[in-house]
């Protein structure tokens, strides 16, 4: 009988301490910010540590309204009930004023319940899925969403490549040919250019990313090729990038226009002879240094804080989080929500992506804030800005060179 | 070995039962993150005790995750299409999954070990790329959202849900482990040749087991549904609701209700517990306790206890291993 | 048994004849499908090994190639290398560590209930999943080599052929195990071990060492295979995982212990595949294809009475 107690007792003790923890932090005397990302992650882990960057950054000058700032970061684990239960600790036990981060749609699904029942002022960065913006829903006026959605992100490619292709007439952009990956992300990017882009030819075929245990794109490619697509696009995954180029490569295609669309890009693409000329979507890269001076200020703190560069735009968006919340409670003068509220959706934020971020209701919610990636292109090893032409920072190369270079 | 397994449950599963209450009805005054995780862990919990149950036959199933995003599906599709109230879906899809799991069990069921094994997980990853590939039904790779969740997602009152849930679970779980299907399923297990030639119709046995398993399994997943909201291909079959209920029950012990529900609270609580602490790498902390909980307690928590119980009463049984053959 | 060799026969007849269809249709996804397959066996040998001889299912299968891929990495990377001059300091790191886990880990859960090695083998792939992304985080990383993207042109269709290497590889880890198995005193004892443990304990083998050799020989071919991987695909953290699941579903297809029909359930796999690719729009269901024809040969050979 004994050790059955000790069990139980065990049992109590480790179920308790969970309970227990955290139970009391004291009076709200610093302003409290929770963030959930996948620390797991390279989008995660350097958007947080952006947002810790910018919270250090406020502190350093006297913080919010002379309070100081803390940031609460937990793992989402990207799981959906990990990402919830996160929320639920954020707003109950860690007492935060305002929520940031995100990353994953799938994750972000699992956690708009939590929000909508704490309805705190809720800065996300992540999440392009139109399935979560319906999930959010209307009149929710403490939700503000960074990320453009996935139809926002379509319709950008589609005002800039009409830009694009007017300024310079050379640029034929009416054969359009999609690889897109099988699942949630790609299939979403190639539902929206085909409403999109109506006007034009389409064509697309999917392939199995190597994210998701695959890797082999020579059938997808074959289909390209044979299709002779003036503009070639692929939406996967980093880890799909250089092998596609390779058997692109293999098979000698190489469209005029070679566009690849992942979140993010591996490690030392740049420096591979096949990046030249590949066309990208973005929000942010190191080029824009030249044309911001908040990104050139925020990429020189975050090299020299972390001493790695930041991978994706995750990074500086986490960054940005946490600014904007800063500049609406400064000019609210008070940590009224409603007052908050009313300056974040009048704010005019000069943000490291370049950008001056507003929000303005999109589909279904009221305040979204960015509604563009950019076009950019490596050249020389480096992603440069096409598009928006505000912000470019090179001129386009075209065609894209041929194989035999 | 089923003397060990019977003689020392007399008074010990009621003080055990008690206890289990308490632990249940804690959270219900503690707020809403610990009945988030409370509902985590019975969720796992309830997919670990399904999985234990049907491993008392010998079979091993690695298809938790498709009969589990199978039942989330049907709950999602019941729910839009069929107009069933959130709580009632819990039931449907139970059903749903109960019958899929009846006929392809009538026909994967002769398979053993392994080969049993492989085939319930392409089942479940084939469950996935129907779920992913029927864009009309399901909303494809992007999901679907539930028309309204459960109790409007009322933190007690889903807890509440769940915990009924979980005790209906371990009370069929315990009338498997008393009624005549436990002999016979152990018989299965313990040596099949013979418990068909003492007239023990394995088929039958084992295909009530694997549909009743399976139909739990679609059950918790239909409350996942309900709890979040929503269905994607990617989460609702994620491998991690295979893969995790068994390290749980592997860690509190096989073979019975209470090793799985003891796994399931010490890693689910665990798990939690350790990333506030680590928030970079608290998985790797994670696995390591998985590995080092393997190699110090072959037989799981529960296993080692009932172990010096049987040593403190000087118990001894000719056949101490009551591992898989 | 000679019902189930007929199988076999009659198996490899029908995707020859397959096989050949294809290639008039359409002579690239017969190439890509048998590249493919060389890559599904080269992998899923090691496993077939381990599962035969040491009779544990290693759920850490994939990330200790993804490990051997970051060992190779890292060299190439470090010393300037091209990554394949790393390939023979990589196999022997791997076999020791091999040796290492064997001893230090599964060694150590032969005792208990059989389940329990699944399990330590999920946890050792958490653990090593976890330290390398700890160490390198999950941002993928992959050299650039030109003579990946080496291709033949056949009159006007171009090819990559790189991935021939695979079938190579698979061909050379094939008869290397075969002649190891059959040829070695060594081999001879494992394939006692695989038998019959008991028996092979009673007439003086050595069960532990035979295990360890085993397990580490299995680890140093995936030291092989990691550092080719590498040079084709992208690697991550997470990039080994759903070689484990492949290639568990393709020795339980081949059917436990027999290594030459791995590589035929390869090709059956690959090709399929590669030949519903090569549909318009039918990319989405070749993981169903996949599967399918898994639980497919395992139900034919149940029912054949084969059933181990």
């Amino acid at each position: 009988m004994r050790s059955r107690t000790l069990l139980a007792v065990a049992l109590v003790l480790v179920a308790g301490m969970a309970f227990a923890n955290g139970a009391q932090e004291g009076a709200a005397e610093p302003i409290r910010m929770g963030g959930v990302w996948p620390l797991g992650d390279i989008t995660g882990e350097q958007g947080s540590k952006s947002a810790q960057l910018a919270v250090d950054e406020l502190n350093a000058n006297g913080g919010i309204l002379g309070r100081p700032v803390e940031l609460v970061v937990i793992d989402s684990e990207f799981s959906p009930d990990k990402g919830a239960a996160a929320i639920e600790r954020l707003a109950t036990i860690e007492n935060v004023d305002f929520f940031i981060g995100g990353m994953s749609s799938g994750v972000h699904l699992g956690q708009i319940p939590a929000l909508k029942r704490y309805r705190k002022i809720t800065m996300w960065t992540g999440a392009a899925s139109h399935l979560a913006e319906e999930a959010i829903g209307p009149d929710q006026d403490w939700y503000f969403h960074l990320h453009p959605w996935d139809y926002n992100q379509g319709a950008s490619y589609v005002e800039g490549w009409t830009a694009i292709a007017e300024r310079y007439p050379d640029i034929a952009i009416d054969r359009w040919f999609l690889a897109y990956e099988e699942g949630a992300f790609g299939s979403a990017s190639f539902e929206a250019t085909q409403q999109l882009f109506s006007d034009m030819e389409i064509s697309g075929e999917s392939f199995q990313s190597a994210a998701a245990g695959g890797g082999d794109y020579t059938a997808v490619l074959e289909r390209a090729k044979e299709y002779d697509p003036d503009v070639f696009i692929w939406a996967g995954y980093d880890a799909d990038a250089l092998p596609i180029m390779e058997q692109a490569r293999a098979i000698d295609f190489a469209p005029p226009l070679f566009v690849g669309a992942p979140p993010g890009w591996p490690a030392s693409f740049g420096e591979s002879g096949l990046a030249e000329g590949v066309t990208l979507y973005g929000m942010w890269a190191p080029s824009l240094n030249s044309v911001s001076d908040v990104s050139a200020h925020y990429y020189q703190s975050y090299v020299s804080t972390y001493d790695e560069e930041p991978a994706t735009y995750f990074a500086p968006l986490g960054y940005t989080a946490v600014m904007i919340l800063a500049q609406a409670v400064e000019a609210a003068g008070s940590m009224d929500q409603d007052a908050i509220i009313a300056e974040l959706q009048n704010i005019e934020y000069d943000s490291a992506l370049g950008e001056t971020i507003s929000f303005a209701p999109s589909r279904v919610i009221s305040n979204q804030g960015i509604r563009q990636q950019k076009i950019l292109q490596w050249q020389g090893g480096e992603q440069q800005v096409l598009w928006p032409f505000e912000f470019a920072t090179s001129e386009p190369e075209y065609p894209f060179p041929s194989w035999d270079r | 070995m089923s003397s060990i397994e019977q003689r020392p449950r007399r008074r010990a599963p009621w003080v055990f039962a008690a206890l289990a209450a308490l632990l249940a009805f804690l959270p219900l005054v503690a707020g809403p993150y610990p009945q988030t995780i409370a509902r985590s862990v019975l969720t796992y919990m309830m997919l670990a005790i399904s999985w234990d149950m049907l491993i008392r036959s010998g079979q091993l199933s690695f298809g938790i995750a498709g009969f589990f995003g199978l039942g989330g599906y049907a709950a999602a599709i019941g729910a839009t299409y069929l107009g069933v109230p959130p709580v009632l879906t819990l039931v449907f899809a139970a059903v749903v999954v109960g019958v899929v799991a009846l006929l392809i069990g009538a026909v994967v069921l002769r398979l053993r070990g392994m080969y049993f094994a492989i085939v319930t997980l392409a089942l479940a990853e084939i469950f996935r790329i129907v779920m992913h590939n029927w864009s009309s039904l399901t909303g494809g790779p992007n999901g679907m959202l539930l028309p309204r969740s459960a109790f409007d997602g009322n933190s007690v009152a889903t807890y509440l849900m769940m915990l009924v849930l979980a005790a209906v679970v371990i009370g069929v779980s315990e009338w498997f482990r008393h009624s005549r299907i436990h002999f016979a399923l152990t018989a299965i297990r313990d040596n099949e040749t013979v418990a068909a030639s003492a007239g023990v119709n394995i088929y039958a046995y084992l295909l009530t087991a694997f549909a009743i398993t399976s139909g739990i399994q679609g059950a918790v997943g239909a409350s996942y549904a309900q709890l979040f909201g929503f269905v994607t291909p990617e989460s609702s079959f994620n491998v991690n609701y295979t893969l995790i209920p068994l390290a749980m029950t592997l860690l509190g012990g096989m073979y019975g209700t209470w090793g799985p529900v003891v796994g399931a609270v010490l890693l689910g609580v665990v798990g939690e517990y350790l990333k506030l602490f680590i928030p970079y790498g608290h998985l790797l902390v994670y696995g390591v306790i998985i590995v080092l909980v393997i190699l110090f307690m072959p037989r799981g928590i529960v296993g080692l206890v009932r172990g010096h119980l049987e040593r403190s009463r000087r118990t001894t049984t000719a056949s101490e291993k009551g591992g898989a053959a | 048994m000679t019902g189930f060799k007929r199988l076999q026969v009659a198996l490899s007849v029908a995707a020859g004849i397959a096989v050949v269809a294809l290639f008039l249709w359409r002579p690239t996804a017969v190439v890509y499908g048998l590249q493919r397959a060389g890559l599904y066996a080269s992998i899923a040998l090691p496993m077939a090994l381990v599962l035969g001889i040491v009779h544990i299912v290693n759920l850490a299968h994939g990330e200790m190639m993804m490990v051997a891929a970051y060992l190779s990495y890292a060299a190439a990377r470090a010393l300037g290398i091209d990554p394949l001059l790393a390939l023979v300091p990589t196999t022997i790191v791997m076999f020791i560590v091999g040796i290492v886990l064997y001893r230090l880990t599964i060694s150590r859960t032969v005792d208990g209930p059989e389940l329990n090695q699944l399990i330590l083998t999920f946890g050792i792939a958490m653990v090593l999943g976890q330290a390398v992304n700890m160490i390198a985080t999950s941002q993928p990383r992959k050299i650039s080599l030109d003579y990946v993207s080496a291709s033949a042109t056949v009159g006007d269709v171009s090819f990559g052929v790189y991935d021939f290497v695979f079938v190579a590889l698979a061909a050379a880890s094939l008869a290397g195990l075969y002649l190891f198995l059959k040829k070695t005193r060594l081999g001879q004892a494992a394939t006692a071990v695989g038998q019959n443990p008991r028996g092979a304990r009673i007439v003086g083998i050595d069960v532990q060492r035979t295990y360890t050799i085993v397990f580490a020989i299995s680890a140093a071919l995936l030291g092989i295979v990691g550092t080719f991987f590498m040079t084709k695909f992208s690697i991550f953290p997470t990039v080994g995982g759903s070689y484990t699941m492949r290639s568990f579903s393709l020795v339980a297809m081949a059917g436990i212990g027999n290594l030459p029909m791995i590589v035929v359930s390869s090709v059956i796999l690959g090709v399929s595949e590669a030949a519903i690719q090569a549909v318009p729009h039918g990319g989405g269901w070749s993981p169903l294809v996949f599967f399918g024809l898994i639980i497919l040969a395992i139900m034919i050979r149940s029912f054949r009475g084969g059933r181990a």
